[in-house]
């Protein structure tokens, strides 16, 4: 509601400054402004502005007695200061509709001479304080009550506005030309991501190229290899010599996995030791101590503890107890499988001994074919595969991963620069020129880090680490209504830039620390203002020429001026 | 089978205690320690007196061992002595001197001494220092007035054998009987009994006695172990139970008791009385619940015994943070009550006993009596009885024995913002600026812990709170206020002058060897101010100077918390009893008196800060722990509660048993302090809140910031109204402030108080009137609720306090529509209600604001009420600076008049403040219920005391307005521009 009535006198002042001259003939009764002067014209009676039937004696107005339901009877006194939605009614109403009920003047005219009029809330007027900061020519405290009085500081608060609003403007202009220069910048960056696009897609074709050459070479030096059956020669069967190796490997193993199991029954009776002192301390810590690092402690305690884990199962232990065991049933007996037996392809030469010369040949030839044939179809396995590959397709595939690896590389820069092309970096790219550049403020005992599209950061003064705010997730736009002070240092209303960072490090009893930074134009980068709105939700107004021009493009959009207050 | 069944079984226990286990590990978080606050069988002399009433209850030929020896009766100037003997094992007698006092208000006072204990015969084991008198300086901090005795009391004449008689009060009408043998007394008011003493023999004053010490043990020699097991035997128990005489332990530390027991314990009757209100602190209900077991009963006494409950459990008699040893007992036609004067740890056990009509005789009635018994640790027997006859009386007679409230400035009792913490000076400048944005009003905001440099008090955090005194001014600006936490416990640090001082002066708390006794706070290890220690009150005195306390302005005041003392590491949160305080006087002797002494000490200070001695303004002081006698020093709060909506229904029966116990100035953390309260219950506690004589909102540092602009639309509307609503009414709230400032009436009034014949009503404590206005509100308490049953009382005409809807019928309940945006409140016919419609920023700024008086006429035509307006900040009312009207509306003559109820001699000040409130008028007359004649009317004739003759009698407006189905008629004067200050006269003839 208040929000929408700061938004009418905003817009009233915007008319008033062209219409100013226009409107300063007649002498209006107090506290009405030049654009309602209309409606108190009429020397004889007056007529409420919004319920015209209701009809007033001229003495009615002004006279600190509120007549009409909108209170336009009223426009100098804080007489229907009551009539707003904040407030029960004085007396009840007797018809619900019969009345507009809404206040139908801005508030109290202060003409401000020698600054800029403005309305000041019927809520303010005598009340004994002198309210300068809206009504500077003290017009507000007119009954004096309680014997106060505001002399008129208007040509003393408006040449120093005036001169504030200079040097605004001044460093405005200055604040515009960066933030040329940082769209430039963007620019100049946008062209080359999209020039390195460029190169890195020639580069791509030329990549692919390669990879087919390279996939076709190796294919044929597979094909050549896979007809020989025999690699390498071996002494003795196969197996025994298997068996051997994995006797030792073996007996290697369990000797490591009774050591593990050592260390583990050790750490386990550490860790119910620790979980014990734990339990105890969150039984018998004080809550009443705000000690961060106790709270963090418990908490993190608390959802240690909450966490399912599997009971030990003394079924696998057993099972474990069994396999170290050196004469177990289980245990394989080495003695069977050592020296004795042929090897498997000294069986398959035998099975061709049989056969005459010629047979022989013939036989073998067509053998290899088939196995080549079949192998190449699926339908046997690759011997090769479980044995080592001879050098040639070695450094055949390891040339074609090199290449397949450097053209999936070109592919992900392209995807992640074609990405970045389409991702929002604000108003005219403007962003881009900033990324990862890093602002700092320090606020009681804190510095606060804001690093443009990446994240937030608290630094405590008093040592201790960093604390994460949050990782920049996103671009948003909101509307803001907040004062402007004459430095120029401040977000004024109308709509602004918002840079949104989330998932920082987790509160406790809290939310993951998340900032919100609301941009507004200024001539350098600089935090104004840090608040803890809520426990763990951060807020940073920021001062940015990267916002400049935008701000105005906006406000120019819906007609209404820059937001003054002063 | 069966080994199937079992191992199903056993997976199934497994759970059990899987999930038992996992409860255990949550639960406590959200739920008060049991374990670290004593049981009634916990505290020895508790459970010793507890077993002793159930020993004599058991015993058929019971007989209270202590008798009034009649040869020793002395009676002089309404004081009555006489020695009463208490016979121990072997005919051994003990004298105790007992003293009745009459007094000249119809109290009596009855105090039993242990001339022993008296005379300093006695030994204190283990090289005590401590002192060997029963601690007889209760009254120095708890009383401050009527205590002139009787003129006319007298000792009767003619008496039966074994008893004396004394006549006292107003016309004699009072009688006390004191039996001899066995000791006991009975009071009586127009020849009724209505309390008696040792009714049930339950009178126990544990005399000095020496530690029977086992015999030495030789010294033991190296090596020589085997005698151990003969030092651990225990001796064989013989008569009377001593486990608990000499030491006790609880929760790892040991009481030293070097005095050995020493309680004093005594039942009290209230013959035909069925309830039973007062001794506060407890999350229970107005009307006492028995706490003996059984249907709906406590089992555990009601305790006494200040202390930092965390995260307190409602509906217990639990102790909390202050003690008010006052109980009131209440039927058709009676009010009595008693006042208990101990300061040591006390309980107390409710019994009501039915006596069911007898059919043989005629006339006995079926009836309840309420019996209590009170026990306390150490101390005198002391207790003040009360005869009333009225709930008013009793408020009256227990404040001018106790002081009346003290008159606020009139910012406390506007809206109080508090957080734990506004973090910065910016912050604070920030919630301020967006009251005024948002159109809320506030008058104070308030700082927790964290404004200090590392907890050290009288500093502020160099980084955070750079610019205290810009921040002040800028307060200041709109007149508001700046509230600053101060706590007993002072940083045992270095480089902090103020614990060198405290240690280098000797004016802390020490421990039982006589060494300054070292506990731990919010700043660790810390000691504490012993503010019994009158050079310690000077002391704290020169630490609030403007000069001392950098960054402090007149508009700052104070905030005492954790007065108990809360110490994290004592036993139950506070400090040992055998700490020694000033004069040598144990702990245990004036715990609950401990955080009176405090926020006195404070209170003292604030009213001397200014070196240049310029004006005083009235102090304004928040305590937690408190005592008989608080009120006339501070406001309290019920500390810790919680974001729930059981607290905020606690919160209503809380407040109205502090009013009637004589500590209205009270109230709830609104919105509740741990948790985040859901929007729905913020606003509804909102709502409530305005009916809290201390209305702040408050929050705990985990929270989320939740001050009234956060929640949006609706609600931020919807609180702002119920805000705006407060401050509309102020007038009336200031009035209702100034009446308990001078008569002790609550500022909000149980049913029963307002109401004391209408039985049906007796118990009802979710509705609340607002002092004499007839202004009766019932906050909602229950998620969801859309409407609400008002019980009503009387057959005056009830009206809508919006919308004039109707409501009448005596003794039953009425239903009020409540959607979230409406707050249940009625205006009882009869009364006139003064208010201030234009909202402004701070209460400050309404000063000079019109009023607008809203007659509401009663069912025989008439309406009265009262305005108190004084300049809202200084002591100058004292000397008759102030408005006190009286405005009254006769129906047979139809003439509203103001008159005068001030009719001293005008002092200068006084004449002054008139002046300055020359130009404060009444701008607008509401009469509700207003006659259908007055219908073609047109004009009201008005006249006023000291206008000019031609102005003598002006013609001003009026306007009748139809109600309509269900609504009253009403008529409004337009701006008869008489003054507030000034006698007037309006006809509406």
């Amino acid at each position: 509601m208040g929000k929408q009535r700061l938004c009418t006198i905003s817009f009233l002042l915007y008319v008033l400054s062209t219409t100013a001259d226009a409107a300063s003939e007649a002498p209006r009764p107090r506290g009405v402004g030049p654009e309602f002067a209309k409606f108190y014209k009429d020397t004889e009676a007056f007529t409420c502005i919004s319920n015209p039937t209701i009809k007033l004696d001229i003495a009615r107005l002004n006279d600190d007695y509120c007549d009409c339901p909108d209170g336009s009877d009223e426009p100098g006194t804080s007489a229907c200061s009551h009539i707003s939605p904040l407030s029960f009614l004085a007396v009840p109403r007797t018809h619900a509709t019969q009345y507009n009920e809404t206040l139908a003047l801005p508030g109290y005219y202060c003409k401000n001479k020698g600054h800029i009029p403005s309305y000041i809330p019927f809520t303010n007027i005598n009340d004994g304080v002198c309210d300068y900061d809206q009504c500077c020519d003290g017009s507000d405290e007119y009954e004096g009550v309680g014997g106060v009085k505001c002399e008129d500081r208007c040509s003393k608060i408006g040449k120093e506005w005036r001169k504030k609003d200079e040097a605004r403007q001044k460093s405005l202009g200055a604040a515009n030309k960066k933030r040329r220069e940082l769209i430039t910048q963007a620019a100049r960056l946008k062209k080359e991501v999209e020039d390195r696009i460029k190169t890195l897609q020639t580069q791509l074709q030329a990549q692919e190229q390669k990879v087919a050459a390279l996939e076709q070479s190796l294919a044929a030096v597979e094909r050549a290899e896979k007809g020989k059956v025999i690699k390498g020669a071996g002494k003795g069967g196969k197996l025994t010599v298997l068996a051997s190796l994995a006797k030792d490997r073996i007996q290697e193993l369990v000797d490591n996995v009774q050591r593990v199991r050592e260390e583990r029954d050790i750490a386990k009776s550490r860790i119910e030791e620790l979980e014990e002192i734990l339990r105890r301390f969150k039984e018998e810590y004080n809550p009443n101590f705000n000690d961060e690092g106790v709270k963090r402690a418990v908490k993190a305690w608390e959802d240690y503890a909450a966490q399912e884990r599997p009971g030990p199962d003394s079924a696998k232990d057993r099972d474990l107890d069994e396999i170290l065991k050196p004469d177990s049933e289980s245990a394989i007996k080495w003695d069977e499988y050592e020296g004795g037996e042929e090897s498997d392809v000294d069986v398959l030469y035998k099975f061709e001994e049989y056969l005459p010369d010629s047979l022989r040949q013939w036989v073998d030839a067509k053998l290899r074919d088939l196995r080549v044939l079949m192998i190449e179809n699926g339908i046997l396995a690759d011997p090769n595969t479980d044995a080592p590959e001879s050098k040639t397709v070695t450094d055949a595939r390891s040339q074609l991963d090199s290449a397949r690896n450097e053209l999936d590389n070109d592919k992900r820069e392209i995807t992640q620069h074609q990405e970045d092309l389409e991702k929002d970096y604000g108003p005219d790219d403007v962003f881009r020129a900033l990324k990862d550049r890093c602002v700092e403020k320090d606020s009681g005992e804190y510095t606060y880090e804001f690093c443009w599209l990446s994240k937030t950061t608290q630094k405590s003064k008093k040592g201790g680490g960093h604390t994460g705010m949050g990782n920049f997730a996103r671009i948003e736009k909101i509307t803001v209504d907040e004062d402007l002070p004459a430095d120029g240092k401040g977000l004024g209303s109308g709509e602004r830039w918002v840079l949104k960072y989330e998932n920082g490090q987790h509160c406790w009893n809290g939310p993951n620390r998340s900032t919100q930074i609301i941009l507004a134009c200024y001539e350098t980068d600089e935090i104004w203002k840090i608040v803890e709105e809520e426990k763990c939700v951060y807020r940073m107004e920021v001062g940015t020429p990267a916002v400049c021009e935008s701000r105005f493009g906006s406000a120019k959009k819906d007609g209404s001026p820059e937001h003054n207050e002063l | 089978m069966i080994t199937r069944k079992d191992s199903s079984r056993s997976s199934w226990m497994a759970y059990f205690f899987l999930l038992a286990a996992w409860c255990c590990l949550f639960s406590p978080a959200v739920m008060v320690k049991h374990e670290n606050f004593k049981k009634c069988d916990q505290s020895g002399f508790c459970k010793r007196n507890r077993a002793f009433a159930d020993t004599a209850a058991a015993t058929s030929s019971w007989t209270s061992p202590y008798a009034l020896d009649p040869s020793t009766v002395k009676f002089k100037d309404g004081t009555l002595s006489a020695v009463v003997l208490k016979t121990v094992g072997d005919g051994e007698k003990v004298k105790l001197p007992l003293t009745v006092t009459l007094l000249e208000s119809g109290v009596a006072r009855v105090t039993l001494d242990e001339e022993k204990r008296q005379k300093g015969d006695i030994e204190l084991r283990k090289d005590s220092k401590a002192r060997k008198e029963r601690y007889n300086e209760a009254g120095k901090w708890a009383l401050v007035g009527g205590l002139e005795t009787s003129k006319g009391a007298a000792l009767s004449e003619k008496v039966e054998k074994g008893y004396t008689k004394v006549f006292y009060g107003v016309g004699g009408k009072h009688e006390a009987v004191i039996q001899h043998s066995p000791f006991g007394i009975e009071f009586k008011r127009d020849g009724e009994t209505h309390v008696k003493f040792n009714e049930r023999g339950l009178l126990n004053l544990e005399h000095w006695r020496a530690k029977k010490e086992p015999p030495p043990v030789e010294e033991k020699k190296e090596g020589e172990e085997e005698k151990q097991e003969e030092e651990t035997k225990e001796p064989e128990p013989q008569g009377e139970d001593e486990s608990t005489w000499w030491d006790e332990s609880f929760g790892g530390a040991t009481d030293s008791k070097p005095r050995g027991p020493e309680a004093v314990a005594l039942d009290i009757t209230f013959p035909g009385y069925e309830h039973v209100f007062g001794i506060p602190e407890h999350a229970t209900r107005l009307s006492l619940k028995s706490t003996r077991g059984g249907d709906g009963a406590y089992s555990e006494p009601y305790r006494l015994y200040n202390a930092d409950v965390f995260e307190y459990e409602m509906d217990s008699p639990m102790t909390l943070y202050g003690a008010i040893p006052f109980m009131q007992a209440h039927r058709k036609g009676s009010t009595v009550g008693v006042f208990w004067l101990n300061a040591a740890e006390t309980w107390v056990d409710v019994i009501k006993s039915k006596t069911s009509a007898n059919p043989l005789s005629l006339g006995t009635k079926s009836h309840t009596d309420t019996q209590t018994h009170w026990i306390s640790e150490s101390g005198l027997l002391d207790v003040f009885v009360l005869l009333g006859p009225t709930p008013q009386a009793m408020t009256k007679q227990y404040g001018e024995l106790t002081g009346f409230t003290a008159m606020p400035q009139s910012f406390a009792i506007a809206y109080h913002q508090c957080r734990w913490n506004y973090v910065t000076d910016e912050d604070v400048k920030d919630v301020d600026r967006k009251f005024d944005k948002f159109k809320i009003p506030y008058d104070v905001i308030w700082l927790d812990i964290e404004y200090t440099q590392e907890k050290k008090y009288f500093t502020w955090d160099p980084l955070t709170f750079v610019n205290p005194t810009k921040m002040g001014k800028q307060l200041d600006k709109t007149d508001r206020k700046l509230v600053v936490i101060i706590d007993p416990h002072i940083k045992n640090t270095d480089n902090y002058p103020v614990v060198d001082e405290l240690k280098k002066k000797e004016l802390a708390v020490k421990n039982k060897d006589g060494n300054i006794y070292e506990g731990w706070c919010w700043p660790g290890s810390s000691h504490w101010i012993d503010c019994f220690n009158p050079k310690a009150i000077d002391w704290w005195k020169s630490l609030f100077k403007y000069d001392a306390f950098k960054g402090t302005l007149a508009n700052t005041f104070i905030w005492n918390d954790m007065n108990e003392p809360s110490v994290f590491n004592g036993p139950e949160t506070t400090m040992p009893k055998d700490n020694l305080h000033h004069d040598n006087w144990e702990h245990r002797d004036v715990h609950n008196v401990n955080g009176m002494t405090f926020h006195n000490a404070t209170y003292q200070a604030l009213l001397t800060r200014d070196s240049k001695g310029k004006e005083l303004r009235r102090p304004f002081i928040l305590t937690r722990s408190f005592y008989s006698g608080s009120q006339r020093s501070a406001a309290m709060w019920t500390g810790d509660n919680l974001a729930e909506w059981s607290h905020l229904e606690a919160s209503i029966p809380m407040l109205l048993n502090q009013g009637i116990s004589g500590f209205p100035f009270s109230g709830a953390d609104v919105g509740g302090f741990f948790g985040n309260p859901s929007k729905d219950l913020l606003t509804r506690w909102y709502q409530a809140g305005i009916f809290y004589p201390f209305f702040r909102g408050h929050a705990h540092i985990d929270t989320r910031r939740r001050e009234p602009y956060i929640p949006g639309a609706p609600y931020t509307e919807i609180i702002t109204q119920a805000l705006r609503l407060r401050y509309q009414l102020l007038p009336a709230w200031y009035t209702a402030f100034h009446e308990a400032h001078t008569t002790g009436a609550p500022i909000i009034r149980p049913n029963y108080y307002v109401h004391p014949e209408d039985e049906a009503g007796f118990a009802i404590d979710d509705q609340l009137y607002i002092g004499s206005y007839g202004l009766l509100a019932k906050p909602i308490t229950k998620e969801g609720a859309t409407s609400v049953d008002i019980y009503l009382a009387d057959d005056q005409p009830y009206f809508d306090y919006f919308d004039y809807t109707l409501y009448q019928g005596a003794g039953k309940t009425h239903t009020v529509q409540a959607p979230l945006e409406k707050i249940p409140l009625l205006m009882q016919g009869g009364n006139i209600i003064p208010r201030r419609d234009r909202p402004r920023r701070s209460s400050g700024l309404m000063k000079f604001d019109p009023f607008t008086l809203v007659v509401v006429l009663g069912k025989d035509g008439n309406a009265e009420g009262t305005l108190y307006i004084d300049d809202g900040e200084t002591f100058d009312y004292q000397v008759g600076a102030f408005i006190h009207r009286k405005f009254a509306f006769s129906g047979a003559r139809s003439i509203l008049t103001s008159t005068n109820l001030f009719a001293d001699k005008l002092t200068v000040k006084a004449e002054n403040y008139l002046k300055s409130m020359a130009k404060v008028r009444v701008e607008k007359v509401i009469v509700v219920n207003a006659p259908k004649a007055w219908k073609s009317n047109k004009e009201v004739n008005v006249s006023e005391e000291g206008a000019k003759e031609s102005a003598r009698k002006r013609g001003v407006g009026l306007e009748f307005f139809e109600g309509g189905r269900g609504k009253a008629d009403w008529a409004v004067v337009r701006d008869p521009k008489v003054g507030v200050g000034k006698g007037w006269k309006i006809d509406f003839n």
